[in-house]
């Protein structure tokens, strides 16, 4: 035996794991999370960390049950659970982020192979999942407690109440300004959307927390620039175009980018690795993909938000955006007799 | 892609438009700093050296001694077994006490001449020349067994005789590879040497431009340079990149030609050879002294003695690691530099032309190598920092798969093993070793 250690070269390597990427990304929705606490009390809190703990169970009991290697300590568990709370309005009952965190860990990622293998978005079908079986719970929203009359008390009372208390004071149920986004685009108040004082699920409605962690990311180099830029600039276009048609080009503009969960969407999850295509071009591919589908759904479906089919559906052609777009390396010379 | 440019990357992108570099790459810690400041020293030589027949790439020398024979410095050894071989020369005077075929330090098993050393050093070396011509100085390259010194050991006399014409030589000082600082001292303390191997190689190629290219973390060796550069040899600042200087990462960087796909650098009109290569060229010529020494760096902070030293052939690295004074935190031994070097089983192969450095590293320092594997992510960091721009991910499953086809339509071939891909994945996969088997498969299956 040997008493030096024999490897194959590189023999040095950088910081950079699975696990602290993970809790770059969790460090990055941070201020969404602070958000959610802010504008819908500490049940919106209590939705995350149990869809957080079931994420990061289901984990640990499916590789348990199943006799593989543990791989919780990857983060990446945790980070399914956060962005499926996220994803969640905080009206639902405390059961739905749980089975909706544990669908998405054992049936979309752990029974295709784990990390690195799934080929849907985890908490993207974990939210449909949870929008087909609870299809009203999931679609109710109440409104966001802002500072109500400036009562400070008051405020403070609203934030700790749980569920039901939640549902009392704020009473009012509302829609997200998407719903009226075909109708009445003009009437939506900008700044509220951009801030977070609208309603919707729980990190989506503010754009500017979500921008904050995004940036993060891209400075972190955890995640491509490209995709929430394409993404993004894709439904502004879109919405531009749709808004010359009906004769107000700009109103439509910044409800599109600020109503719904395109941030949410175009940061933290168009840009989850195991299911985006590898190269530069592909994610550019991929990312004009998702704004042309959101934007499609957006304004003519059935639904009022398209985000995350738009994104599921990507998922689902990243293979083949890989496929067809494989770099040409260093060097590259058309074989001969082929066309260049 | 051109006009994807990261907004991040703005700094950089100017470097790419302004500077000399190629695109893609890593920025490793250097860790030069344990040794730059050192000048080279001769280190003292055992009393038995253990001098390998195969010392480059290609057909290895034919022995010419036999056991008994007395031989001095330079005295011929080994005759080289074909075109694409080299010579191979006494590094001692003394007597031929063994012929053994052991291991090298990248685990090739080739015979090894002991010698006796008698402490003498009595010379017999070639006879200088006066103003040579090309086929003279090309003659003497091979005479001498000079071999390309950075680390890839080709023969430089056919290096020097292209196929196809070329009107540029370029030097390479870059020494991208972290810890070693060899050729550093070199461009400092023979700079003048350096430039006359330099115009011999020149009158050699029959070219009339050179280019010395050197990473732009050595301004001391820069100016060393630059003080004798004219109009006819350059030096050029290159941005300090990993791998700045690979072989066709350098042309790129410095003429902005492109080698293709499966061709020779020759083929655009550019040969690249070693800084220590020119330096030995020098030596060969107008001293005569054929190839059985070199400078060499150790290294670590596993050893109490770092430095560079001159290192004749056939020094175990176990005499280097007594004299150095490995200490018992060495976990990792290599034979080269940390990125593309060997690691070693034990102290049993002796230097050689090409070891510019024997690095002597603690736990700490290779830990960010030997982390666990875990599976991968499909981050593409590997694709978006391989300097060919490959995609090893792809070529890592396709290998596992046993589909070469599948491996040379990622063109596993291209690979030139720098290991940026490994060195930042994530998930610490062996890209590096995945490449290899892939250009393995593709041969055996014949794709």
């Amino acid at each position: 035996m040997s008493k030096y250690v024999v490897s194959s070269s590189p023999h040095i390597g950088n910081d950079r794991t699975v696990a602290t990427i993970m809790l770059d990304v969790l460090i990055a929705l941070m201020p969404a999370v602070l958000g959610s606490v802010y504008f819908f009390g500490f049940y919106a809190l209590f939705i995350e960390i149990l869809a957080v703990g079931s994420a990061v169970g289901a984990e640990a009991l499916f590789n348990v049950i199943t006799k593989r290697e543990q791989t919780i300590g990857d983060c990446s568990a945790a980070v399914t659970g956060l962005l499926l709370a996220l994803n969640l309005p905080v009206s639902v009952p405390f059961y739905v982020p749980i089975i909706g965190s544990a669908f998405a860990i054992i049936f979309v990622k752990m029974l295709f192979g784990g990390i690195g293998k799934n080929f849907a978005n985890p908490a993207i079908a974990g939210r449909i999942f949870l929008l087909l079986a609870w299809a009203s719970a999931m679609t109710s929203f109440v409104k966001p407690i802002t500072w109500i009359n400036g009562d400070a008390f008051v405020y403070f009372r609203c934030i700790l109440r749980g569920r039901e208390g939640l549902l009392d004071v704020a009473a009012l149920s509302t829609a997200t300004p998407l719903a009226s986004l075909r109708t009445d685009p003009a009437g939506l108040g900008v700044f509220d959307m951009f801030f977070g004082a609208i309603g919707g699920s729980l990190g989506e409605t503010s754009a500017l927390l979500l921008l904050i962690g995004g940036v993060y990311l891209i400075v972190r180099r955890v995640i491509d620039w490209r995709v929430p830029v394409t993404f993004i600039g894709t439904v502004a276009l879109f919405a531009l175009i749709y808004g010359a048609a009906k004769g107000h080009a700009l109103d439509y503009i910044l409800p599109s980018l600020f109503g719904g969960g395109l941030f949410l969407g175009a940061f933290f999850m168009a840009t989850d690795y195991s299911t985006t295509p590898n190269t530069k071009l592909g994610l550019v591919v991929f990312a004009l993909g998702c704004g042309i589908i959101t934007s499609l759904i957006r304004f003519f479906g059935s639904y009022p938000e398209g985000v995350s089919f738009a994104i599921l559906l990507m998922n689902i052609v990243t293979p083949y955006i890989d496929k067809a777009f494989i770099p040409r390396p260093f060097g590259y010379r058309p074989k001969k007799g082929a066309k260049a | 892609m051109h006009v994807c440019v990261n907004i991040l990357d703005i700094k950089r992108y100017w470097e790419f438009l302004l500077k000399f570099t190629f695109r893609r790459g890593i920025h490793p810690a250097g860790n030069k700093n344990i040794t730059q400041a050192l000048p080279l020293t001769d280190f003292p030589t055992p009393s038995v050296v253990s001098i390998p027949l195969s010392q480059h790439i290609g057909a290895p020398a034919v022995s010419v001694v036999a056991v008994g024979d007395a031989v001095k410095v330079g005295t011929l050894i080994g005759k080289a077994g074909g075109f694409v071989s080299a010579n191979v020369y006494s590094s001692v005077s003394g007597k031929v006490t063994d012929i053994v075929t052991t291991r090298t330090a990248i685990g090739a098993r080739v015979p090894h001449v002991v010698i006796e050393n008698d402490g003498l050093y009595e010379e017999s070396f070639l006879p200088p020349l006066v103003s040579p011509d090309a086929s003279a100085i090309k003659a003497r390259v091979a005479d001498a067994g000079i071999v390309g010194m950075g680390g890839a050991t080709f023969p430089t006399h056919v290096k020097l005789s292209p196929k196809t014409p070329v009107d540029v030589l370029i030097i390479n000082a870059a020494e991208c590879e972290p810890y070693i600082t060899c050729d550093y001292r070199l461009c400092l303390e023979k700079t003048a040497e350096i430039f006359k191997g330099v115009e011999y190689m020149m009158t050699a190629l029959g070219v009339s431009e050179a280019y010395i290219g050197i990473e732009d973390n050595k301004p001391e060796a820069i100016k060393a340079l630059s003080d004798l550069a004219d109009e006819r040899i350059k030096v050029v600042p290159l941005v300090t990149k990993y791998p700045q200087g690979a072989e066709k990462q350098l042309i790129y960087s410095i003429t902005g030609r492109v080698v293709p796909e499966g061709v020779l650098p020759s083929d655009v009109g550019a040969v690249v050879d070693n800084v220590h290569t020119a330096f030995a060229i020098y030596e060969a010529v107008e001293l005569g002294k054929p190839s059985f020494m070199r400078a060499m760096t150790v290294s670590g902070k596993a050893c109490t003695r770092p430095g560079n030293y001159w290192v004749r052939n056939g020094v175990g690295y176990k005499d280097v690691a007594d004299y150095c004074g490995e200490t018992q935190e060495a976990k990792k031994v290599i034979s080269g530099g940390p990125m593309m070097g060997f690691a070693q089983t034990d102290l049993a192969p002796s230097t050689g032309k090409g070891t510019s450095s024997l690095l002597f590293l603690t736990e700490e320092e290779v830990a960010s190598g030997d982390k666990p594997i875990s599976a991968c992510i499909n981050c593409a960091s590997c694709a978006s920092h391989c300097p060919m721009r490959l995609m090893p991910m792809f070529i890592e499953r396709a290998v596992d798969a046993e589909d070469a086809a599948l491996a040379k339509k990622y063109h596993a071939l291209s690979c030139l093993e720098c290991g940026c891909c490994a060195y930042v994945c994530p998930a610490r996969r062996p890209l590096v070793t995945a490449m290899r088997r892939a250009k393995k498969l593709i041969k055996e299956k014949g794709v």
